[in-house]
């Protein structure tokens, strides 16, 4: 029975598929990640969490937030 | 700190002020911490459950199966959820340079999570659960978290369309895709259909059932437990180590890659299942692969802090967060390990699997939380770390509670395992008792229970170095910033594809579902169509009224955290119980109940093994039938009446959901029930049981536990056909 029921489940083009699209997509990505034009963007980008906005005093009524 | 990536010419930008809402964070804060406690007192009130039994009380609502539910969900999602919440609250603000989107969404927030939080601690002790694991709560409470968190991904979208930064960081990166995964995860499991207001069945059946189940209940693990803590890692070990990540391009492979592939490793729960084999195998490459960007994430994670290793000797947030890195590299070692079939014969249905989860819940997440709360405090109460000795006591209470849990598990699975499948010269079981294997890990019951409590009291005193750290804090007024608005000057002409995609939030977020939706939909869509592939056997009938009625039971006591009910096709558990489950047996079960452990033996062929009285004595007193027996006594079964008002209504929805029910039986469910109940009670009164069992919750019960199993397992065994080649 349990034969019978996986020969019926026989999807080999699935895992083939899954295999095709993932190659296709991380060669994108690497591509586009390691372009020498990048780097010194992404140099400069992770310096994002360590800078703050300049802090300009207290909250006074009404002002913006 | 300024850099020059996005700030084009100064001249006709204007200039803006703003503040951040950080009165969200201290509240998300303070959540965490409380309910944090909650649930690592549960965890350790069940570890002590299960090595010394009489801990249950003989209260219901206090028992293993009701209370191990809500250890789980209270440290998923009232811990780490809130602890995330707060994390994202404040790191997104500041990534984008905006205060969040709305003070009133982020209010409905906070306080709509705490309500499900509260409505989860009310029901699950209380039995109300839908039984499938990690996913319990019923759906009114599933309904409340679609919407609460809408509200969160409004309330993070919105700060995101309103930032001036224009390049979302990586940390953002990983915050959508939790939020865009976890809400296709959380509405494809919880599709139910409701009996009351606090009855539902589960759409799906059996197979489907188990793989929609544990899709989700990985990546519940991967999008709730890994990304979002992934995005925090990006933000805090930066900022508290005052240096950028060690390699900003590994960090989007890491993202693009851990995203892709994670969707994919569910499967790896269900091997050797009736699950089918391209499944099975596709989950297993896809959670090998897995190491790749998870140890790239590890690796980015650790080597930021090169030339500032003396800070994890002398601050302690950067300590617990260095020290989560290294138990997510191990566990995500150990995952991928457990995923290879051979290795996950050995450990699954063990307790090596519960040893697993917790050096990452632990060793991951709460380390990782630890080091987010050390550095937030102090920065949102305007305040110094209390103690740093304290926090240092913490850290060792905690590592060394932790690997008490992990060794003591590692041995109780594997002498369990080694025990389960021992065979003598003559090919037979050399321990045939299930009790035997049980018995002799109890040890390592009181070990665990032991590293536990130390665990605890790691967290107190985190609680009360918060609380010091944040009474002393001095009040100040709320900072006001200037920066840039985001407007066209800011754009990059000619930049890359990518780089492009990176300042765009929304087609960002849509491709991160694509990249969750392809693994998804390849492997459900097929599942979703098992009726054309599962060959129904006739044998194989619906539960009859009180067998259902019986199920519920089951479900609502929560069997399934400590029996499974599938037999993997291995000759020691054949030998121990019966044949192989075959996937045409479950058609009828929503939902399924192939649970995820066995500290009790496989149920899935129990059915006709034992005389009524047996169970009737079993459920009354474990120890009255098996010495040494460590489940609780269901006493409480003995004195509930079966409520039969709304049997007919059960059987209707499960005739809704495509259960082969006759009209007349769902008219007649009643007196059918009756009946049945009459006709085991009359076996159990002829052994001298009171004749007013027969209207009692535990007759119900061994009508379910009676039928398991019973049909497929009454066929005799076919011989297997082989190809024509192989005949000689």
């Amino acid at each position: 029975m349990k034969q019978a029921v996986l020969s019926h489940w026989d999807l080999p083009w699935l895992p083939l598929t899954a295999m095709v699209i993932f190659i296709v997509c991380f060669s994108a990505y690497v591509y586009w990640t390691f372009r020498t034009d990048n780097e010194s963007f992404y140099e400069d980008v992770s310096q994002i969490p360590l800078e703050d906005p300049k802090t300009v005093g207290p909250l006074s009524k009404g002002q913006w937030q | 700190m300024s850099s020059t990536h996005t700030s084009p010419p100064t001249a006709n930008r204007r200039l803006e002020t703003f503040s951040y809402d950080d009165q969200i964070v201290k509240s998300f804060v303070i959540a965490t911490v409380l309910w944090g406690a909650v649930a690592i007192l549960l965890g350790v009130v069940i570890a002590f459950q299960l090595a010394e039994w009489r801990l249950n009380f003989g209260v219901p609502w206090l028992t293993f199966g009701r209370l191990r539910p809500l250890h789980t969900n209270a440290a998923i999602f009232a811990f780490c959820g809130n602890a995330i919440f707060a994390g994202i609250y404040y790191s997104h603000q500041r990534l984008c340079k905006a205060r969040l989107f709305s003070d009133l969404l982020s209010r409905i927030h906070f306080w709509g999570w705490q309500v499900i939080i509260v409505l989860a601690a009310v029901t699950l002790p209380f039995g109300i659960t839908t039984g499938k694991e990690y996913a319990e709560l019923e759906w009114p409470i599933d309904l409340l978290i679609t919407t609460i968190w809408v509200v969160f991904a409004v309330n993070f979208f919105g700060t995101l369309v309103r930032r001036r930064e224009r390049h979302i960081y990586v940390a953002i990166w990983f915050y959508i895709a939790t939020i865009v995964t976890v809400a296709v995860l959380h509405i494809v499991n919880s599709m139910e259909l409701p009996v009351t207001l606090l009855k539902s069945y589960s759409l799906y059946s059996g197979v489907q059932d188990a793989l929609v189940q544990w899709w989700y209940g990985h990546n519940a693990v991967a999008f709730f437990l890994t990304t979002p803590f992934l995005g925090l890692m990006y933000y805090f070990i930066p900022k508290a180590a005052n240096r950028p990540v060690y390699w900003y391009r590994l960090s989007i492979i890491h993202f693009w890659s851990l995203v892709f592939i994670y969707i994919w490793a569910g499967p790896h729960h269900l091997l050797y299942t009736t699950l089918p084999e391209w499944a099975q195998t596709l989950g297993m490459v896809f959670s090998i692969a897995l190491w790749m960007p998870s140890w790239g994430g590890m690796i980015n994670g650790l080597m930021t802090l090169r030339g500032v290793w003396d800070k994890v000797r002398t601050e302690p947030g950067l300590r617990f967060m260095a020290t989560s890195l290294t138990f997510y590299g191990m566990a995500t070692f150990e995952g991928p390990l457990l995923s290879i079939k051979s290795v996950n014969a050995i450990a699954h249905f063990t307790d090596w699997i519960p040893g697993h989860v917790h050096s990452g819940t632990i060793g991951w997440n709460y380390m990782m939380i630890a080091g987010v709360l050390f550095y937030l405090v102090p920065k949102l109460w305007n305040s110094e770390l209390y103690s740093k000795k304290l926090a240092n006591l913490q850290f060792w209470f905690a590592t060394i509670g932790l690997v008490f849990y992990i060794v003591s598990m590692w041995v109780a699975g594997i002498t369990q395992s080694l025990m389960w499948r021992a065979m003598d010269d003559a090919g037979r079981l050399i321990y045939p008792n299930f009790i035997e294997t049980v018995v002799k890990i109890v040890p390592m019951y009181w070990v665990r229970a032991i590293g536990g409590t130390l665990v605890l009291v790691s967290f107190f005193l985190m609680i009360y170095n918060l609380y010091m750290t944040a009474k002393r804090g001095k009040k100040r007024g709320v900072e006001v910033y200037e920066s840039y608005a985001l407007d066209d000057s800011s754009l990059e002409p000619g930049a890359s594809s990518h780089r492009k995609l990176e300042g765009l939030p929304m087609v960002f977020s849509v491709l991160s579902v694509v990249a969750i939706l392809v693994g998804s939909a390849i492997e459900i869509v097929p599942s979703l169509m098992a009726k054309n592939y599962i060959v129904k056997m006739d044998v194989v009938r619906p539960y009859t009224p009180l067998e259902l009625y019986g199920r519920d039971i089951y479900i609502r006591e929560g069997c399934y955290t400590c029996h499974s009910q599938t037999v993997r096709p291995m000759t020691h558990e054949v030998l121990r119980y019966g044949k192989p489950s075959e996937a045409a047996e479950f058609v009828y079960d929503h939902p399924f109940q192939w649970g995820s452990k066995r500290t009790g033996p496989d149920l899935a062929r129990a059915g006709g093994k034992y005389p009524h009285m047996w169970h009737y004595k079993h459920f009354y007193d474990p120890r009255a039938v098996t010495a040494g027996s460590i489940m609780p006594r269901y006493t409480w079964l003995f004195d509930n009446k079966i409520d039969y008002s709304t049997l007919s209504k059960k059987l209707a929805v499960m005739k809704k959901l495509g259960v082969p029910y006759a009209t007349e039986e769902i008219t007649n469910a009643v007196a059918i029930a009756q009946a049945q109940a009459a006709e085991i009670s009359k076996e159990l009164v002829e052994n001298g049981v009171p004749a007013k069992i027969e209207q009692m919750e535990v007759v119900a019960l061994i009508s379910y536990m009676q039928r398991l199993g019973v049909d497929y397992g009454q066929l005799p065994e076919t011989p297997v056909e082989l190809p024509s080649t192989e005949v000689k």
